[in-house]
């Protein structure tokens, strides 16, 4: 058995980068030459696999490295930036200098020396990285995936299943003296399926993963599941009705809604978009900004969760962050620069793409909290109404207005759920649903692990949860 | 200069390594490798914000061994790695199942003229940094110039100058260079609890083809200011008018429906209607690759095969699907020069414009919509349903009366292709995919 995805490549940074500890505190110097206050190196070398399957077959298998430096200098508020991928100690100073550029005046901090750190919890200790695991392994996790889809229903057409893993290494030294690092595993297999009835066709999705080993699919999610599940939903959307359009009481699935906290909420409370004073929430800290029910957090400290992680792209080390309790809002997610800037502590969420990129403050894992009532009960005090089950993702403005998709549905008619309703758009204004949240749930579920958040063209890999929840009343789009 | 003869360095590594394949069995051998610069300055009240200039390269591999297929792709173009991973590649050809339509491109004589295309301008790599950032600061100035702007979420300046170099074992060899810049501003309107924002942009390959500061200024405090103090409107259905940026939208849409790809994967509503009228007579859609200094113009497309213009539908019929050479194989059809890494992408893909000016089309609604911006999701290609959050302008007899929001529009592209009672003669090449204003007969407004 050939035994590909050996971890033939070196791991630690100075044997990718063929740098030491002075090369980097001279970088850090440089960069600092213009004047700068603070001034960082992020070295990333990320490897990643993927395999997808359709119509049958294994099309293709691929294999990615990336391999980079970014040096970032800042300058009271403002940041000059520079990369490269050519880890050259020319092409290094020259990005050292460009990020340098952004500051006025000469060299005033002291000497750097490096101090380094580890991190003080692993929050994937997964035994066997996957990229060290066979091929064959992962491919028969790819077929199972495939015939669970395929042979689910003779309605079931196309299936297409990607499996993506991914080893990121990651080392951020910078002139306060930190030196950190870090391996985040990544994994992801999904299920794409098209159902087909007299001329209808609809499309399934479901898929899974985390920060986690294959074991995982043996264990905790199997590809029975996630192909049955995909082939539920597009059979079931055969059957769906087009949705309603007006305002009307909406209940919220367990799981699945928590891209609704995600957009309507989260986003809105990143800070910078409050030291920009461009978020609805700015001038709303310690305020009640929704009924008291609603608790929220961001935890990027969930062990094995897709969002996790040790330490954030800038070295800090994460905490669960409390943003709104009893319905008041209690905190941002941070980064340097905007809790610099702010006065306010660090909470770990500086994120970034990668190497190419400037941290930004981001969400990792979010979710509401569980609440009090049954929802059962939940699903029974509403006589007519939209029950909103799976999406296909969301957006929000800085104003608050935000959109979310939902791709499945079922009406609600004197209390119970009645006919499935197919590709609906619920739309409102985040300060408006806080205060309509008016029933909140005892069963918090998290969605699936597989989703990915967007701003200002980064994407990184994230998940929400959140438990049963009624809004009395929201715009439903639809073509009734 | 010391640029060339790097560039001549990459051809040659690519060609190196496409002949290290070949000696370790490989059959088919593709490398890429892409070469940018990048200069990216933000900035917010007067003050820069984030400084960006970097560069960066990176070279993807796909290999074909028993008509198995492989890709990778590297950022470190050491040769040591790269002959790693094209070993790996090889072996993991056997992991593939074998798939009769995979495989490069038949070897074809065409030529190609990068000159001709103006894709690429000298003038960007030449521009003094200083320059950039006075544009930024300049277009931010004039908008927030204008008092009912209230906050700003700072303008851009943005250019980037890419090398592409492709290098084929059935002996393609070819390399273009193109720019892109960019300027752009973004601006709230109104109180913290009832904020209104928009913004506006200018992207071209010549720096002298920019629009002005002033304007790109003015048209992001009009598009925000617009939308001051909106109103709900009741469900209903009306006729509903696409400004450009919209029309783009709805056409980027039609893309993802007559994509060779997604037509053999059936996850497209168009899948079996080739050569059936789809549409009605208004509707004449091309893409194009070989426009002169247009943003989705290039030579050739990602596999070697030179771009053209290709008519998808005329007059409402659907002529063709747009595809790399995978998708034509398995379709029975030709390659359209559409090939965009691991798929299909658009060139310059576009509506033909109409007759009708923008303010004939609005004088013409006696009730509607005019659609300024969507937000979110809510795209289904399998069946060509729509439902997106959406902004807008009241029309009531003929003038613009109020503006709109919180309001959900859908319908069916199916549908909307025949209901497009007029086109626009207003079709700017602003993106790769670019549309004329246009009037819908009637979609689903949700409201109160």
């Amino acid at each position: 058995m050939n035994k590909i995805f050996m971890r033939h490549y070196p791991v630690s940074f100075e044997e990718h980068f063929q740098l030491s500890p002075d090369d980097l505190e001279q970088f850090l110097r440089i960069a600092l030459s213009q004047g700068g206050d603070f001034s960082e190196i992020f070295l990333e070398y990320r490897m990643s696999n993927s395999i997808r399957m359709e119509e049958d077959i294994i099309k293709e298998t691929s294999e990615n490295i990336m391999l980079g430096i970014g040096i970032r200098v800042i300058f009271s508020d403002q940041t000059g930036y520079g990369y490269t991928n050519d880890p050259s100690p020319a092409k290094i100073k020259k990005a050292a200098l460009t990020a340098a550029s952004i500051a006025k005046g000469e060299l005033i901090q002291p000497p750097v020396q490096l101090q380094y750190a580890l991190p003080p919890h692993n929050f994937y200790p997964v035994f066997s990285p996957t990229l060290e695991d066979s091929l064959d392994r992962k491919i028969s996790l790819v077929k199972e995936t495939y015939h669970a889809a395929s042979h689910f229903d003779e309605n079931i057409k196309e299936v297409k299943i990607t499996f993506i893993e991914q080893v990121r290494y990651i080392t951020i030294v910078n002139s306060e003296g930190l030196s950190i690092s870090d391996v985040q595993p990544l994994l992801k297999l999904i299920c794409l399926c098209i159902a087909e009835k007299s001329g209808k066709r609809e499309a399934g999705f479901s898929g899974g993963g985390g920060r986690v080993g294959l074991d995982f699919f043996r264990k905790n999610l199997t590809p029975g599941q996630i192909g049955g599940e995909a082939a539920e939903e597009a059979l079931n959307l055969l059957e769906a009705v087009l949705p309603p359009a007006g305002e009307m009481p909406i209940v919220l699935a367990p799981g699945h809604s928590g891209v609704l906290i995600h957009e309507a909420v989260g986003h809105l409370l990143e800070a910078d978009f409050n030291r920009k004073k461009t978020s609805v929430f700015w001038d709303k800290l310690g305020k009640r900004v929704g009924n008291e029910q609603i608790f929220i957090y961001d935890d990027p400290t969930i062990p094995f969760f897709r969002g996790s992680y040790n330490i954030d792209d800038e070295g800090t080390v994460p905490k669960k962050t409390p943003l709104i309790e009893g319905g008041k809002l209690v905190g941002f997610l941070q980064d340097r620069l905007s809790a610099k800037l702010m006065g306010m502590p660090l909470t770990g969420h500086g994120r970034r793409q990668d190497y190419t990129c400037i941290p930004v403050p981001r969400m990792s894992n979010t979710y509401i909290d569980k609440g009090e009532y049954d929802p059962e009960n939940i699903i029974r005090s509403v006589s007519r109404g939209f029950y909103a089950h799976r999406y296909q993702g969301g957006q929000v403005e800085d104003s608050g207005k935000f959109t979310f998709s939902v791709s499945s549905g079922f009406l609600i008619e004197g209390g119970k759920l009645t006919a499935p309703v197919k590709q609906a758009t619920l739309i409102g204004t985040n300060i408006d649903i806080l205060r309509k949240i008016d029933k909140v749930g005892s069963d918090l579920i998290f969605g699936l692990q597989t989703g990915t958040c967007g701003k200002e063209g980064q994407a990184a890999p994230v998940t929400d949860g959140c438990p049963t929840l009624k809004i009395t009343s929201m715009t439903v789009g639809g073509l009734r | 200069m010391s640029g060339q003869k790097e560039s001549t360095g990459l051809m040659n590594l690519a060609e190196s390594l496409a002949s290290f394949g070949k000696t370790q069995g490989a059959d088919e051998i593709e490398i890429t490798v892409v070469e940018g610069m990048e200069f990216d300055v933000d900035v917010r009240y007067g003050k820069i914000e984030n400084l960006i200039e970097a560069g960066s390269k990176y070279l993807a591999m796909r290999v074909i061994k028993e008509k198995r297929t492989a890709f990778a792709t590297s950022s470190d173009l050491s040769m040591d790695t790269l002959q790693q991973l094209m070993k790996n590649a090889i072996r993991r050809t056997e992991y593939a199942n074998l798939d009769e339509y995979t495989g490069l491109p038949n070897p074809s004589k065409s030529t190609f003229d990068q000159a001709s295309l103006n894709i690429y301008d000298p003038e960007i790599s030449e521009l003094d940094p200083k320059k950039k950032i006075a544009l930024a600061m300049e277009t931010e100035k004039i908008a927030l110039a204008d008092r009912r702007i209230t906050n700003s979420h700072g303008a851009s300046f943005e250019t980037k100058e890419i090398k592409t170099h492709l290098v084929n074992s059935f002996g393609f060899i070819g390399e273009y260079k193109e720019t892109v810049c960019s300027l752009s501003v973004g601006v709230q309107a109104g109180e913290t609890d009832e904020k209104v924002e928009d913004f506006w942009s200018s992207s071209q390959r010549y720096f002298k083809d920019l629009e002005p500061p002033e304007k790109i200024a003015q048209r992001a405090v009009e598009r925000t200011v617009r939308q001051i103090r909106p109103r709900k409107i009741q469900t209903q259905n009306v006729s509903v008018i696409f400004e450009p940026p919209m029309t783009s939208w709805l056409l980027g849409f039609l893309f993802s429906c007559v994509s060779g790809m997604a037509v053999y994967q059936k996850l497209s509503f168009l899948a079996d209607k080739l050569g059936e009228k789809i549409g009605n007579d208004n509707i004449t859609v091309y893409d194009d690759g070989h426009m002169p200094g247009k943003l989705g113009t290039r030579p050739f497309d990602s596999e070697g095969v030179p771009t053209s213009q290709n008519t998808v539908i005329q007059k409402g019929m659907l002529k063709n699907f747009l595809c790399d050479t995978y998708a034509a194989r398995k379709l029975k059809l030709q390659s359209t020069g559409n090939a965009d890494g691991a798929g299909v992408g658009p060139n310059n893909f576009y509506l033909q414009a109409g007759e009708f000016s923008p303010e004939e089309i609005i004088k013409s609604t006696a009730k509607g919509l005019i659609l300024t911006r969507t937000l979110g999701h809510g795209l289904n290609p399998v069946t060509g349903d729509i439902s997106r959050g959406a902004f807008g302008l009241w029309v009531v007899k003929g003038e613009i009366a109020y503006p709109v929001s919180e309001i959900t529009i859908a319908g069916n592209l199916g549908k909307i292709l025949n209901q497009i009672e007029m086109v626009g003669n207003d079709l700017e090449f602003r993106s790769p995919i670019s549309g004329p204003t246009i009037k819908i007969q009637q979609l689903t407004i949700a409201g109160e």
